[in-house]
């Protein structure tokens, strides 16, 4: 046997470790949890059948997150959107974790509501960027936009995450002036 | 073309116009370390990343078929298979470790202050009697004086505002200034409780802003400069003379 693993094995592997960054993907995506689970199932299957493509196995995450949200696009879109649009009027904020500062955890639940409220597009890239660390140009690459797409896009993001940051600075004055 | 990083900054907080926005974009598209930089100065990226970096709090559940048949299960393999999964954890751990940590009071107060512009403090009240409120209620919270007058008497500072803020329940005054050119600084103390261990001035740009951190008998010290180039060795001296007077 050769000293490679098996194209099959890497992705295995790349499952188990991008898991929770294929369900946020999934996530931000559609809006709801339990399509990001159905869009997390599909897409580690997906891969899996096709193993045989992968080539290098550097960069298995963004190959999932492509798979992911070819999925999205061409099989789950269509019929989760009713339900997404309805979901997002309330993210599910519960899935953050609360820590013991109310303060810090009403903040971050602006935060998540505020990024959740953004237009497909915006989302997706602020989750790639802001969250998964991908670069500008991963980032285009993955969504298939030109580059100047991506900063545009999070360019129109910072404006509406502006207010809530704020927001929260203005409380804290508010809160200090009490 | 190079761009300072306040441009940078300016531009990630939606401050430039189109025709200056345009240039930063383009010349980003044949740039990668300009994109580098712009994304390290970028104060929104820690912020949304803490927010969801534990979103979900549990590995999700995945079904798999069973390894194919026609894979060999020998020994070896298996040893493969491992080696496989730790270099691939490797890789990710690199990438984790890579990514913000969870932000401290520091950057906290830094991505804060990377919001505020001239204009921010230019119409604060200023008046003795509302900067005497103002310490009256910094220094009750803190419970340590400030030294107000020897902050009102620093050069190439004009002492502008102390508000109370709080850091995960601890309580943290800034204290704003206009340096000469009308720019804001800060001055940022915290009582971290008299366990805190001591710690030596630490500088570092945080959010695009040059900052000198330190610890002292249980409170925490931090000079956020208007930019980052900002040499704070002088406001260092100045501050640490300042709070001790």
């Amino acid at each position: 046997m050769s000293g490679e693993i098996s194209s099959e094995q890497a992705v295995r592997g790349a499952i188990q470790t991008h898991s929770k960054r294929v369900w946020r993907f999934g996530l931000a995506l559609s809006g709801a949890r339990d399509v990001a689970d159905d869009l997390l199932q599909s897409t580690c299957l997906r891969a899996l059948e096709r193993h045989h493509q992968v080539t290098s196995h550097d960069r298995l995450d963004s190959w999932l997150m492509t798979i992911c949200r070819s999925i999205w696009l061409n099989e789950v879109r269509a019929r989760s959107v009713r339900k997404a649009q309805a979901l997002s009027v309330t993210p599910e904020t519960e899935l953050i974790a609360t820590g013991p500062d109310s303060e810090t955890n009403i903040f971050a639940a602006e935060v998540f509501t505020q990024v959740m409220h953004l237009p497909e597009a915006q989302r997706e890239t602020v989750m790639l960027v802001f969250v998964e660390g991908y670069s500008y140009r991963e980032a285009a690459a993955l969504l298939e936009v030109p580059i100047g797409t991506i900063m545009s896009r999070l360019s129109t993001a910072r404006q509406k995450l502006k207010t809530v940051m704020q927001h929260e600075a203005a409380d804290a004055v508010r809160r200090g002036g009490k | 073309m190079t761009f300072s990083d306040e441009t940078l900054l300016a531009y990630l907080n939606g401050n430039l116009d189109g025709t200056d926005a345009q240039e930063i974009e383009s010349a980003v598209e044949a740039d990668p370390e300009l994109e580098q930089r712009l994304m390290a100065l970028d104060p929104f990226a820690p912020v949304v990343h803490s927010v969801f970096k534990d979103v979900p709090q549990d590995a999700p559940q995945i079904t798999l078929p069973d390894r194919a048949r026609s894979q060999p299960a020998s020994q070896p393999f298996r040893l493969l298979a491992v080696a496989a999964s730790v270099a691939i954890v490797a890789v990710s751990a690199t990438l984790w470790a890579t990514r913000p940590a969870p932000l401290g009071w520091a950057q906290q107060a830094a991505i804060y202050q990377s919001l505020y512009v001239p204009e921010t403090i230019a119409t604060l009240d200023t008046a003795p009697e509302a900067l005497e409120a103002q310490f009256a209620q910094a220094e009750a919270t803190l419970g340590r004086p400030l030294n107000r007058e020897a902050l009102s008497a620093l050069p190439g500072a004009e002492l502008k505002r102390a508000q109370v803020l709080s850091f995960k329940g601890k309580p943290l005054v800034q204290v704003v200034f206009a340096d000469d050119q009308g720019r804001p600084f800060a001055f940022c103390v915290i009582r971290q409780g008299p366990g805190a261990p001591d710690k030596d001035v630490n500088l570092a740009v945080l959010s695009g802003l040059a900052t000198a951190t330190w610890a002292e008998d249980g409170y925490g010290y931090m000079i956020i400069g208007a930019d980052g180039q900002s040499d704070l060795s002088d406001r260092l001296t100045a501050f640490s003379e300042a709070i001790a007077s």
